[in-house]
Parts: structure tokens; C-alpha cells; sequence
């Protein structure tokens, strides 16, 4: 589809693309559309952004198909990189975690180990997970949203990855009750990815942390 | 007046910084390994020990010729090189048993971003800190730095020395690559590893030295090395800044120095209404005088180590450090 005759009005700004509402018969949609980085060489921009609009839309919709609460695909614009999507009703979980009780975010979490569990168990793993690509609904439910850097991988290592940046997100804003929150988080992961991938996906978790720089034990 | 003494890899430095933070004296000497070789850890140590005696005189010298006597004796604890470490702790623990005068610890990475937090006066950055040891990206949270972003490899230090070392180019081997770089104009296809917040770069380095081995064209290659790099790099910086939302992005350590990751940093930095704050070119690499910065800071807030505690610390995170002493005026 052709995007650029949308009207359309600038919602966010984010790190890779920018975000704009639009309404296209019954739906109000979000329109992101990838920018051109000035700091990259021209070839190499293209290139990332050809393909990462492709692969996004593609793990969306296979999210989707999995049961996870992920936004859905009305169409994409493979001229303009440029995806468009249902719109979603809520606050990001980075700025609804600062105003919960430890009680409350500890449900929350729990819930985000549910919807990852489910993408790991669809063999999509998300590649950015952090609380500020999760949409808090009025309702309390979580949705994933911005799969940029999702994968199709079944390899404990990527699924790792999602685990570690979750914690290291939640480290850096929320540091004194991180360790409570990602044992929430990992329960409700058990619920739909089971026991078994649970452990091995934690394990490598941690064990990714320490592939930093200069830890004393490795 | 604070002495701060750097030797944690090649380098042996020592340097003065005045109670207004100013520089005072900065004397350095580096280890130059040999075309196509790598650091040994024990002959840059022996480098350093030859030079050490020299450069601290030096440091302490006024123009006319008398010498000063510190009140404060800084030495870089750690990370690097064991042997290297040494020899800077053990010239810091003999000047401040002599002189009865207080010994700090300091962070060799902490060091790096204060010294260029003080000279192009950032307050509470989001700070991005390149070089041989180091590729991280942080921000002040509490009392410490916390990692918002790293390397899971090599750092971008390692990654364009290691190649300039196959190539043949002569050390330093990020400035022999970006020289080359500047006569190359067409883009190979190379690995573009972000995971998130952070970089890998050994698939890079294969990727980029396999391709050398089969003879490919060396300009070519530096400008498409370099330019995947630095632009791996870039999107994790952009990918951070929009996440922590800080208004300042400092640019630290020695690869720092590259005009062209300058670019690129202080393209985003505008791009989203921060300021840029890269350290000077002359201040980029290891240094006495980031030493004698961060342990002029350390000092004044009361922190100071005792001769029987001044270990080497050869691997220690940049988190496990408290540094109270930012957000700075």
C-alpha cells in the first residue's frame, strides 16, 4: 500500500522511525515509517531499512497468529518503509511501572513473561525487549509492541537476550525491587513456555550478563 | 593539588590537576609494539618502568624548574593489564608513603569520562565510552554508572586494532584504518550484529579479515569496516538516548579521537535535541591527567584507599564503582 497520501498527525518519535496516526475506514491506525539516518552511509541505510520493515511486519503478524497480544498488520509500504498497523490504548510499561505498588507491578510482569512465552514458543524472539516497547492497556494487559529487531530463532541463546535486556531495563530504572519483578516475570514465562524452555532460557540469561566486560567470576 | 599516575596498558603517565580543576601537567609515554604485533603485557610493563622514574619528575616540575609536592597521590587500580597495573601502584604507593600524603583508586574507564566531562563541561550525559578496554554506553543512576549498552566481544578498540594488525598498518590501528578508510568509497557487504542495546564485533572482525585474505581491496574495506562499525555503535547510542532521555552525550576514550564516529555521535546527539560534548582530540587517550581528574573528584568526596588495600583490580566493571560526585556543576 501507498502511505504517502495518508493524512496523517505526528504521534512519537522513536530511536529508528517515526510514529503517526492516521485513520483508514473503521480503524485508526499507526503509521512507522523508517527515516533516513543521516549518520549512515547511504547504502547501508537503505539496506537496513528495506529489510528491517520487511522482517517487522512479518514477525507481527506471526505473533499475531500465535495468540500474542501484538498490534495488527493493515498494511505495509515497502516504497516508503513504512508499516501500517492497529493503533493501541494505553502507557508504556517503563513510565506505568514509576506509579505501581511493588504488588501490582509484580502481576504486570508476570503477565509480560506470559506474552514472551508465548512469542518464544512461536519461535520469535524479539530482540529489544525492554518496559519501554511494552504498551500497558487500560485494562491492565500488556502488548509488545515494536519488533524491529525480532528474529525467527529457537536458540536459547536469542531467546536469552530478550530475558537479559528485559532485566537490564528493569535494573536501570526500577534497581531496588528488579530481583522480585523477574521472578514474576519468569513464573508467568513457565505459564506458556513451560518449565523446561524456562530454565534454559534463564540460565542463558544470566549467562549472557556476564559476558560483559571485566566481571571478576565468569 | 592532585598527582594521577596511568598505567594500565601502554601507557605510562602522570599528571597534575590543580583544586579548579585544571590541568597543570600532563606527561605520557607510550608503548609502541611493532607493525603486525600485538601489547605483550610484560615489555609494555618494562617500558613503563623505564620511563616511569622520568615522567613523574617531569610532572612534578614547575617551568622554572622547582618541583611540587602533591597533596593528593592518585594511581589507575584497574581494569588492564596486570604487570602494567603494577608498576603504577607500586610509583603510587612509594610517593605516598614518602610524602605522607593520601592515596587514591581510581577506575581507568571512570577516569576517562570524568577527565571529558570536566573539559567540555557536561553535567549528566549519556555517556558513550570507546577504546581498547572499554564500548559501553551509560548513564548516572544513584551513586554509579550503570551499563545501558555494551559490547558482548571485543570493544571497537580491539576490533580496529586487530584488523590493522593483519593489514599490516601501524599502531594505533583505529587512526591507519580511518586514514584508509578516506580512499575507499564502495561498501562490502559486512556481519551488522546489534542485540538491543548492545554490539558484537568478532563476526565483523572475521567477516573483515577473511575478506583481507582474499585479497580484497584495503581502502575498500577500512571505509566499509569503519563504517559498519561505527554505525552499529550509533544505532545503540540513538536506541539508548531516546530511551533515557538525557539532554547531554558525551563522547569518551580513545577512539573518541575518530572524526568520522564523531560525525556520526554528534549527528544523533542533534538530531535529538541533546548536546554534544566530545572529550578534545588530546585528551582521548590514556592519559595521566584523567587520573589525576577522577582522583581529585574521588578526594574530595572522601573517598581514599589505604597502602595495605592498593591492590591491582586487572577486571573491574565500570558499575561496581560509586562515583558520587556526578551529576557535576
Amino acid at each position: 500500500m501507498d502511505t504517502s497520501k495518508l493524512t496523517s498527525t505526528p504521534l512519537h518519535r522513536g530511536a529508528e522511525a517515526d510514529l503517526s496516526l492516521a485513520t483508514i475506514g473503521p480503524w485508526r491506525v499507526v503509521i512507522k515509517r523508517r527515516v533516513r539516518k543521516e549518520y549512515r552511509t547511504p547504502s547501508l541505510d537503505e539496506q537496513i531499512r528495506h529489510d528491517r520493515t520487511i522482517s517487522e511486519a512479518s514477525r507481527i503478524h506471526e505473533a499475531k497468529t500465535a495468540g500474542a497480544k501484538v498490534p495488527s498488520i493493515v498494511g505495509v509500504d515497502v516504497e516508503n518503509n513504512a508499516i501500517v498497523m492497529t493503533h493501541l490504548d494505553g502507557t508504556v510499561a517503563r513510565e506505568r511501572l514509576d506509579d505501581m505498588s511493588i504488588n501490582d507491578a509484580r502481576k504486570l510482569l508476570r503477565s509480560i513473561g506470559e506474552q514472551i512465552g508465548l512469542l518464544h514458543t512461536a519461535g520469535i524472539v524479539h530482540g529489544d525487549l525492554t518496559t519501554s516497547n511494552v504498551i500497558v492497556s487500560p485494562s491492565g494487559e500488556p502488548f509488545i509492541v515494536d519488533f524491529g529487531m525480532s528474529r525467527r530463532s529457537t536458540e536459547p541463546e536469542d531467546r536469552g537476550v530478550d530475558l537479559h535486556l528485559l532485566q537490564r531495563s528493569i535494573v536501570a530504572s526500577h534497581n531496588k525491587d528488579s530481583s522480585s519483578m523477574m521472578n514474576s516475570m519468569i513464573r508467568g514465562y513457565e505459564q506458556t513456555a513451560g518449565k523446561k524452555a524456562a530454565g534454559s532460557t534463564w540460565r542463558k540469561a544470566r549467562e549472557i550478563a556476564r559476558r560483559g566486560r571485566y566481571f571478576a567470576i565468569r | 593539588m592532585c598527582l594521577g599516575i596511568e598505567s594500565t596498558a601502554h601507557t605510562f603517565g602522570a599528571s597534575l590537576v590543580d583544586d579548579h580543576d585544571r590541568i597543570v601537567t600532563n606527561v605520557n609515554s607510550t608503548y609502541r609494539p611493532p607493525v603486525g604485533v600485538g601489547i605483550h603485557p610484560r615489555k609494555a610493563s618494562e617500558h613503563l618502568a623505564s620511563v616511569a622514574d622520568s615522567i613523574v619528575k617531569t610532572a612534578l616540575s614547575t617551568q622554572d624548574g622547582s618541583s611540587i609536592d602533591p597533596d593528593v597521590i592518585a594511581y589507575a587500580a584497574g581494569p588492564g593489564l596486570g604487570p602494567c597495573l603494577r608498576i603504577g601502584a607500586t610509583v603510587g604507593r612509594a610517593l605516598s608513603s614518602f610524602l605522607k600524603k593520601p592515596l587514591v583508586a581510581v577506575h581507568h574507564g571512570v577516569a576517562h569520562l570524568d577527565i571529558a566531562m570536566s573539559i567540555a563541561k557536561a553535567h549528566d550525559p549519556l555517556a558513550v565510552l570507546v577504546s581498547g578496554g572499554h564500548t559501553s554506553i551509560l548513564v548516572h543512576i544513584g551513586k554509579r554508572w550503570r551499563v545501558y549498552g555494551e559490547t558482548q566481544d571485543i570493544t571497537l578498540g580491539n576490533l580496529l586494532d586487530m584488523f590493522a594488525r593483519e593489514a599490516k598498518l601501524p599502531s594505533p590501528g583505529g587512526l591507519s584504518v580511518s586514514k584508509e578508510a578516506m580512499k575507499g568509497e564502495k561498501l562490502i557487504k559486512l556481519p551488522y550484529t546489534v542485540k538491543g542495546n548492545d554490539v558484537a564485533y568478532s563476526g565483523l572482525l572475521t567477516a573483515a579479515t577473511s575478506s583481507l585474505h582474499r585479497q580484497g581491496n584495503l581502502a575498500d574495506l577500512c571505509f566499509s569496516l569503519q563504517e559498519t562499525a561505527f554505525a552499529m555503535l550509533s544505532e545503540a547510542v540513538e536506541r539508548s538516548l531516546v530511551q533515557t532521555r538525557r539532554s547531554e552525550v558525551l563522547l569518551a576514550g580513545g577512539v573518541a579521537a575518530s572524526s568520522r564516529l564523531r560525525e556520526m555521535i554528534g549527528s544523533i546527539a542533534e538530531d535529538h535535541g541533546a548536546s554534544f560534548h566530545p572529550v578534545p582530540v588530546e585528551y582521548s587517550g590514556d592519559c595521566g591527567a584523567q587520573i589525576a581528574c577522577s582522583g581529585r573528584l574521588a578526594f574530595e568526596s572522601g573517598i581514599t584507599v589505604s597502602t595495605s588495600d592498593s591492590f591491582v583490580i586487572p577486571r573491574w566493571r565500570m558499575d561496581e564503582v560509586d562515583v558520587p560526585w556526578i551529576p557535576r556543576n
